[in-house]
């Protein structure tokens, strides 16, 4: 049976946003944010994202797990990826800069001498890069745990989706949930066997192999859960006609407000771009002055 | 579609062979059923009913493809030459497991979904809706998450979403197999009215002398994909093999008279005068998180040297949640859980798994291996058995379970009732002293749940054996002990006789007298213990 994100009525501000306007919004955010590069528009977009997070009035209990997995993909992205190996500062940041320790430097106690070419460019743009992953999660964390489940594939449809892709999205947004909800179990019924995940050890095929117990299992009830969907679906005549969805959605005069601000974001942020040429990748000079 | 005078459903000298298979899953079947009857198809686990399901709703050759002969007409017309949604328009479909067919995620949208894909008003869905929940007595769930409710009320909103759909003609595949005795019988009482108020109602189950009791007016038995038996009620109770199928205690008592006793000795005894103690529940409270109510609530119990445990209770009782404690699974919000003598919260699971054997509900959360024999061999190697005791275990495992032939077949290819018996095999191979068994014999025909369950009460190795259960019959034949809970608290822990004495305790539990437990508390004075009818048949004359 899927299941869905655990929603609860907060009553708050986001509760009384149409559903449709907040994809709208989210979706012209991620797009803004992904065009530009400059803290100019990013930290405005970054206190924006803020404001609109705190408008869902979640609890950190809640969320954490969610945030425990972003954290993860931040830390890969900004420390290991512009932070350590400069990779994703490529063809941003140009090449050169200001190197923060041009001679090296020694690790105490092991007396190691490593040479480290991080500049105070590719520092900056970890910062920029934070501001906008950290917005652009800061927007969609949000939804799975404010959203009405029953709003799903009407929402989708209300977007101009057709019936069978916006049930199609309904479907793919609970089978996050019980897809972690089947590891889990499965988890607890290897345990029983007395399989440790935490003695998984070896190389990467034997790593993989020891992990066949969870993945397998797992796996197998997902193409099986899909199949009993599926079914269940054909049984009520799903796609047999033009469907009625019963989850009613209204626009308010908020939420047309809401769309237009979503609307001004996003072409203000295009003729920024490409009219006014603004937006791209520079470091303040009072960033520079205090490391050079 | 429709012809009103034609018989709701014709079957035709019906074959069929699924494309990844070589033996006809059906055999020339042929039947017919008229308006306002209940039609009772029973067999063992794989006979065909379920295909037989299949064909008549459509998934068969929709969803399901093969090789067909033979023809089905609904209303005059054949099956095979309407679409799927002008089938599903007449014929309701309630699957095995409710869990598998609800879509929605609150009651009211998945009661609703059926009317929404025929792209009906709103107004109207909505009337229909609260109509077939008022139908069904669920209203008060109306706008409760599906998630949330229990296996009976489950049952009861797939219902409803077929019904809203003013079908007329109702399948049900194995209808009862997740419910309670009291929500089954609920749930068999609402198809008896249905078919009274002109549905045709057809029911696929392996509990045969529940769906009896609401007096079905044709009975078929199938085995090996063709009839065997079609006819009445009480020529079926005569015309079957009473070992295959469960039949009312008294028929199976008085046809069991001529035949040899049966040889039963279960290994496990209860020393009173030497109570030692394995697993200790000590005042523990439990609930999954901080706003949920307690799902276990002051639970003080003990699992002793000897014991043969059946835990009862209704859905969500908290069986399974408390059976998980003694495993470490989970751990007390509140008291202690002490598995020979040390507190779980210290030990892992891995380490209490070399001491409690753990059968999960579904084999399908656990199978893996590419073949039996090496799915049976991961509990044993994780425990860092040596390679001839596991070889041993393996063979004495697989033969328990009465499939030895299956050690090279990938797990995952078996029928449902194979990949249980194996899960089972499984933790078996692994030889722990104490081994529970969370609903060991759901989705099993009779026959093979006897036998296994005969084989392991009867197997040495055990210091006790805990299962829990909806059959009260499996409780009174295999277990020295009874447990009962209700809400959450154990309200009874005793010896069967002791605890099922109280019928009006049983009722109130959700649990019902069966014919069995009559026939043994009548011959009590005489026997002194509760026995199965084969044996009682012998004991009284």
């Amino acid at each position: 049976m899927l299941i869905s994100w655990r929603y609860k009525f907060r009553n708050s501000i986001m509760d009384r946003i149409d559903p449709r306007s907040r994809w709208i919004f989210s979706f012209a955010f991620l797009i803004s944010a992904t065009m530009v590069w400059s803290a100019n528009f990013l930290f405005p977009l970054f206190i924006i994202a803020l404001i609109w997070y705190a408008f869902g009035q979640t609890r950190w209990k809640e969320t954490r797990r969610g945030w425990f997995l972003v954290s993860i993909m931040l830390f890969s992205m900004i420390v290991i990826n512009t932070i350590i190996t400069g990779g994703g500062a490529g063809g941003v940041v140009p090449p050169g800069g200001h190197v923060l320790w041009p001679n090296g430097f020694t690790v105490p106690v092991v007396n190691w001498h490593i040479y480290f070419g991080l500049t105070v460019e590719r520092i900056w743009f970890a910062l920029c890069q934070l501001m906008r992953l950290g917005g652009v999660s800061l927007i969609f964390v949000l939804i799975p745990y404010t959203m009405d489940p029953r709003a799903y594939g009407a929402t989708f449809r209300g977007l101009a989706m057709p019936d069978s892709v916006a049930y199609t999205m309904e479907l793919a947004f609970r089978f996050i949930p019980t897809l972690a909800r089947d590891l889990s179990v499965t988890l607890d019924a290897q345990k029983a066997r007395g399989y440790e995940l935490e003695k998984v050890k070896g190389g990467i095929f034997k790593k993989i192999a020891r992990i066949a117990p969870l993945l397998v299992p797992v796996t197998m009830n997902a193409i099986i859960a899909s199949e009993d969907v599926a079914n269940a679906m054909d049984l009520r005549c799903f796609g047999q006609a033009k469907r009625t969805w019963i989850y009613e959605l209204n626009f308010h005069r908020w939420d047309h407000m809401l769309n237009a601000v979503s609307v001004l974001m996003l072409v203000g942020i295009i003729l920024a771009v490409y009219v006014f040429k603004l937006g791209g990748f520079w470091v303040p000079e009072w960033f520079m002055q205090l490391f050079v | 579609m429709s012809n009103q005078s034609e018989s709701p459903i014709i079957v035709t000298d019906l074959s069929f062979r699924y494309n990844s298979r070589s033996d006809l899953a059906l055999n020339k079947v042929s039947f017919s059923v008229n308006p306002g009857e209940v039609l009772l198809i029973a067999g063992s686990s794989g006979c065909g009913k379920t295909t037989l399901m299949r064909c008549i709703n459509g998934l068969i050759p929709n969803a399901y493809q093969g090789d067909v002969e033979g023809d089905i007409t609904l209303f005059g017309q054949s099956v095979f030459d309407l679409e799927m949604s002008e089938i599903s328009q007449t014929v309701g479909t309630i699957l095995q497991d409710p869990e598998r067919q609800i879509l929605g995620t609150y009651v009211l949208n998945d009661v609703a979904f059926g009317l929404e894909s025929l792209g009906m008003p709103r107004d109207q869905i909505l009337s229909r809706v609260d109509q077939a929940l008022d139908r069904m007595g669920i209203l008060h769930l109306r706008d409760r998450e599906t998630f949330g409710t229990s296996g009976g009320e489950k049952q009861k909103i797939a219902l409803a979403g077929v019904l809203a759909m003013n079908p007329r003609i109702l399948l049900l595949d194995e209808p009862l197999a997740s419910l309670d005795p009291a929500s089954a019988h609920e749930a068999l009482q609402i198809f008896r009215q249905l078919a009274d108020e002109g549905l045709t109602v057809m029911i696929v189950e392996h509990r045969v002398e529940d769906v009896l009791a609401i007096h079905p007016e044709r009975v078929i038995y199938m085995d090996e994909g063709r009839i065997t038996y079609a006819g009445d009620r009480n020529g079926l109770l005569q015309a079957v093999d009473y070992t295959r199928i469960k039949l009312p205690a008294e028929i199976v008592m008085d046809r069991a008279r001529s035949d040899p006793p049966p040889k039963f000795e279960p290994i496990l005894k209860q020393d009173p005068q030497h109570v030692d103690e394995l697993v200790k529940f000590d005042h523990v409270h439990f609930r999954y998180d901080e706003e949920l109510p307690f799902v276990l609530d002051d639970i003080n119990f003990s699992i002793n040297h000897g014991d043969v445990i059946a835990i009862l209770g209704h859905n969500g009782s908290g069986k399974t949640t408390m059976v998980k404690h003694a495993l470490g699974l989970l751990k007390p919000t509140r008291g202690e859980v002490y598995l020979e003598g040390k507190s779980t919260r210290s030990m892992t699971v891995a380490a209490a798994a070399k001491s409690v054997g753990y059968v999960f509900q579904s084999p399908s959360q656990m199978l893996f291996a590419p073949t039996v024999a090496e799915e049976l061999a991961f509990g044993p190697t994780n425990l860092g058995m040596a390679k001839a005791d596991i070889k041993n275990n393996i063979q004495w495992a697989i033969e328990t379970v009465n499939l030895e032939e299956e050690l090279d077949t990938p797990p995952l290819a078996l029928s449902f009732g194979q990949q249980k018996r194996i899960s089972i095999a499984a933790v078996l191979s692994m030889r722990s002293r104490i081994l529970m068994m969370d609903e060991p014999t759901a989705g099993q025909d009779y026959w093979n749940y006897r036998t296994f369950m005969d084989a392991i009460l009867q197997m040495p190795g055990f210091d006790a054996i805990a299962f829990i259960t909806h059959d009260l019959d499996l409780a009174l034949i295999y277990a020295n002990r009874i447990v009962i809970l209700y809400d959450g608290r154990i309200v009874a822990d005793g010896p069967p006789e002791a605890v099922l004495a109280d019928e009006e305790r049983l009722i109130h539990c959700r649990i019902l007298p069966t014919s069995l437990l009559s026939l043994n508390k009548l011959h009590l004075p005489a026997t002194g213990s509760f026995y199965r009818a084969e044996t009682l048949a012998h004991m009284i004359g």
